[in-house]
């Protein structure tokens, strides 16, 4: 049960961060199905994925230089660690998803204002994406700002809820 | 609609069957000659649409080369491989989020699932 003043959130793991979306920006989370990858892209865009007939475009945040305050974090093994799952966001008449590790149901508990908290001494997130931390049991995990992520990876700002699928180029079919 | 299946380095495209005007092989075609951005193909200069480049990896010596026709010109796409022709529906090819690309333009029409993984259907009239 959610106390008063709670909201739920989901939680994942990217490069050596934990960070969290509200879970009303979040429609579902699914394991990484093969994404193709699409010349001329943003470098951070991992590839497409078909998901329900929609292309998905799926975004690797480890790729992202903005994101990072410092060097982009790397794995034990040297190289960054790909995503085991797509954390899939409705954002207006956008569809996207995130690629990202350890997804899991957070609470935060009373919130702050936002950017009150501010990131952590340490924390590899770059402040600009942070609106809130949330203590956790195993250490902190930083809340994201989807208005400022989202705006910054190029994804049309959140309108009118409506569905995506008219959202993307001319469709072939003519839908 | 029918689309031939190629590859180019680790991906695999498609392109729409009825813009192929032919499918050369360098090894044959004497009348066939490189440059840096283009080919000239029996006295005509050509475009080359370099995908290797696209995808960021270094163009090989392709095997073949697809002599492709848009709307306003025509173009040549050197493949390493074809691999078939399939019928695929219209309705089956889902259009590409636009903001994903720094840039306005189309290069693929869309995408769709072929087998295991998506694939790339190439857009003629936008690279042409």
């Amino acid at each position: 049960m959610i106390g008063p003043g709670a909201a739920w959130l989901i939680s994942f793991r990217v490069g050596g961060a934990e960070a969290a979306l509200p879970l009303g920006v979040v429609r579902e989370v699914v394991a990484r199905p093969p994404v193709v990858r699409v010349p001329g892209s943003h470098s951070f865009v991992s590839g497409v994925a078909l998901h329900g007939g929609v292309a998905l475009p799926v975004y690797d945040l480890l790729q992202f230089s903005p994101f990072w305050s410092g060097p982009r974090p790397v794995a034990e093994g040297g190289m960054a660690a790909p995503g085991e799952h797509l954390i899939v966001c409705d954002w207006g008449e956008a569809r996207l998803a995130l690629l990202g590790d350890r997804v899991d149901l957070l609470e935060q508990a009373g919130a702050g204002p936002a950017g009150e908290a501010g990131p952590e001494r340490g924390c590899a997130v770059s402040h600009e994406f942070v609106s809130d931390v949330v203590r956790r049991d195993d250490g902190s995990v930083v809340l994201l700002d989807p208005d400022r992520l989202f705006a910054s990876l190029g994804v049309p700002a959140a309108g009118p809820p409506g569905a995506m699928e008219g959202a993307g180029e001319d469709d072939p079919a003519g839908r | 609609m029918k689309l031939l299946m190629v590859s180019v380095g680790k991906a695999r495209y498609a392109v729409q069957a009825d813009a192929v005007r032919q499918i050369l092989d360098p090894a044959q075609e004497t009348d066939l000659h490189l440059e840096e951005s283009q080919a000239v193909f029996r006295g005509e200069r050509i475009p080359l649409i370099d995908l290797h480049a696209a995808a960021g990896e270094r163009r090989g010596l392709s095997p073949l080369y697809l002599l492709l026709e848009g709307a306003r010109r025509r173009a040549i796409v050197p493949v390493d491989g074809t691999e078939a022709i399939r019928e695929v529906p219209a309705t089956d090819i889902a259009p590409l989020p636009p903001f994903i690309f720094p840039r306005p333009g189309r290069a693929f029409r869309g995408v769709f699932s072929d087998g295991h993984a998506p694939r790339l259907l190439l857009d003629q009239d936008g690279i042409l």
